[in-house]
């Protein structure tokens, strides 16, 4: 188990997180770059100095420890390999014993290159030698930087792939950071939301994209537009929009379509809703009330290319924020008994 | 041939024959100009082989106590090197990192050693390390004195050759990745460790190409000796003492011997500075 809770001064402001991450568990501290991620991975690693609070890694307390006495792997975007060392040697640089070495490189499909000089391996094949690094030195956490920034898309699945089954396989903590939610979401199980170096949410990564705590973790997971409401500010995310109206699944909205691009396999379009359009929220066959809706611009995916410049869509269950940009209510069966006690 | 006629298979377009003409002619201007370079740098020690003549240099070497001088030269410059080592890589890595308050200010102390004339350096090495100074009161209680002992002779070599391997150690250094040492600490090793087999290894190209032109200024170093250490004489004062007693033919054999005695150690940096970076290449 690794348990933090640290503090640690930046430049421009200081930096505050509390994580407990459990043997096998796999943690993903997501936000903007700028917001202090890589600071905490650094203070986990104790290449940082804390400020306040303390890190524990099993029994071990780590307050003081330095980076080479924590057993605490971390991997990079670079993955760091020494260029004046063999493949065979940079893997057995932290191993106490070779015993494992066979082993390991066969399970990364690294065994081909183990006579290999750095300089010669594809960016693909130098992770796999960082990763299998960590493991033949015997981390009891893993930390991950951004590893795979930069790397192609599939690369990265597979990457992914085999480092969540390690990390299980071995019953390891594992924190990631990243700034993609895409990369959080396919490697994490739990997902802390940092901004400004302060955690804004905790939680599944489902619970973080469908509930988002506050309007400014809503824009930082994707909701690029925000509906002005009765019931408060309703977020939309391109990838919750459905074409046509179904009231029973969430607002509907109707507006003009401003600009249209091709992405992906669909489309995505800009949608001007205006200030007089009226939607229609609904919870399941109860019909909740009418809604204005305000001026606002929001952006969808639509899988067909809209017929015409004046559509309807519907926004999948959406999150609603007061004034103050907190959530307003957690969920439907939580505003529909708000709404009937306000009767 | 019309503009827009089809193009035959194994026919190439007039336009593309130019382009590699054009290049294959820049190519052999800049061998030229390389070459040209090559030749004038090397010029001089063509000259000294042309004019040598092979008598003049079997007397001249075989006369009793010819080759003294030599052996100052390299005595002197071995133990220089050790200074150097012991004291200038410390300095070099502790600039590299930023290690050190007002990095800025180290900076320039070291420029200024190098910037200063050597034969300048020699005048002031006397005011500085002289008999009447407190540093020669010091020395001479051990029984030592710095003027026209072995002991200057290396104090002279050390500051003349000095800012060229800690500039070089410095650069060697700062080209060393510190996260690779980072990352090297996470694996287990404490800072001594990292150094031993992370950071000196690579840096080690740039420290031995440092440490060979320091080799080469310190064997070379005249004018801060020719004022501290007039004895015992190394190759460049015997050079310069048989010029001013018998004349030039006589000073060019000890000008061979001391290009034959300073050449191989840089030339060994080098081709082993290229032999690493070729490994790391694979």
């Amino acid at each position: 188990m690794l348990d933090a809770d640290v503090e640690v001064d930046r430049r421009s402001f200081a930096v505050r997180a509390r994580l407990s991450v459990g043997p096998g568990e796999r943690v993903a501290l997501f936000g903007p770059s700028g917001a202090g991620k890589t600071t905490v991975l650094e203070a986990l690693a104790g290449l940082v100095p804390i400020r306040r609070g303390s890190v524990s890694l099993g029994s071990r307390c780590l307050d003081g420890v330095p980076p080479w006495r924590r057993r605490i792997g971390l991997l990079r975007q670079d993955p760091g390999l020494f260029p004046h060392l063999s493949v065979r040697d940079n893997l057995l640089y932290g191993a106490s014993s070779d015993a494992s070495l066979g082993p390991i490189a066969a399970e990364l499909g690294i065994d081909g290159l183990l006579g290999a000089m750095p300089a010669r391996l594809s960016g693909g094949q130098a992770h796999r030698v960082a990763l299998g690094r960590l493991l033949l030195a015997h981390c009891d956490a893993l930390l991950l930087d951004e590893p795979y920034s930069g790397l192609d898309a599939g690369l990265r699945r597979t990457l992914t792939a085999l480092v969540v089954s390690l990390v299980v396989e071995r019953s390891v903590p594992a924190v990631l950071v990243a700034h993609e939610l895409a990369d959080a979401q396919a490697f994490a199980d739990r997902l802390l939301v940092l901004d400004g170096g302060s955690v804004l949410q905790s939680g599944s990564p489902s619970s973080v994209v469908l509930r988002p705590a506050s309007r400014r973790v809503a824009s930082l997971v994707g909701y690029l537009g925000f509906v002005a409401t009765d019931s408060g500010v309703a977020g939309v995310h391109p990838e919750r929009v459905v074409p046509g109206a179904h009231a029973s699944r969430g607002l509907v909205l109707s507006g003009v379509v401003s600009a249209l691009r091709p992405a992906g396999a669909g489309w995505e379009a800009d949608l001007r809703v205006g200030d007089l359009r009226v939607g229609d929220l609904r919870v399941g066959d109860l019909r909740v009330g009418d809604l204005r809706v305000g001026d606002a611009l929001v952006t969808c995916r639509l899988p067909e290319r809209p017929p015409g410049t004046e559509i309807e869509v519907t926004v999948l269950d959406p999150p609603y924020f007061g004034p103050d940009g907190a959530a307003v209510f957690s969920d439907f069966s939580d505003f529909s008994e708000r709404r009937r006690l306000d009767r | 041939m019309a503009p827009n006629a089809p193009i035959a298979p194994g026919q190439r377009q007039a336009g593309y024959e130019g382009l590699p003409r054009a290049r294959s002619a820049s190519a052999w201007v800049s061998v030229g100009g390389a070459l040209v370079v090559w030749a004038a740098l090397l010029g001089p020690v063509i000259t000294l082989i042309a004019h040598l003549s092979w008598g003049t240099f079997w007397s001249s070497l075989s006369a009793p106590g010819a080759l003294d001088p030599l052996v100052t030269s390299v005595e002197s410059g071995l133990v220089t090197l050790l200074v150097l080592v012991a004291c200038g890589t410390p300095l070099g890595y502790l600039m590299a990192r930023g290690a050190l308050p007002f990095p800025r200010v180290w900076e320039t102390g070291v420029l200024c050693s190098l910037l200063l004339p050597p034969l300048v350096i020699g005048l002031l090495l006397v005011f500085m390390v002289g008999p009447y100074t407190w540093i020669g009161s010091l020395l001479n209680w051990f029984h030592q004195t710095a003027t026209n002992t072995f002991l200057a002779l290396v104090i002279a070599e050390v500051y003349e050759s000095a800012p060229y391997y800690v500039l070089g150690a410095q650069a060697a250094f700062a080209g060393v990745e510190p996260r690779l040492e980072q990352q090297a600490a996470l694996l287990g090793d404490p800072p001594r460790r990292v150094f031993r087999r992370v950071t000196l290894p690579l840096a080690a190209p740039g420290l031995a190409m440092s440490l060979a032109v320091a080799w080469a200024r310190a064997m070379g170093a005249f004018g801060a000796v020719v004022i501290i250490a007039y004895h015992p004489a190394g190759i460049p004062l015997q050079i310069f003492t048989t010029l001013q007693e018998t004349g030039l033919p006589s000073a060019l054999p000890f000008a061979l011997v001391l290009l034959v005695v300073a050449l191989p150690l840089p030339l060994f940096a080098y081709i082993w500075s290229a032999r690493a970076g070729r490994r790391r290449r694979g």
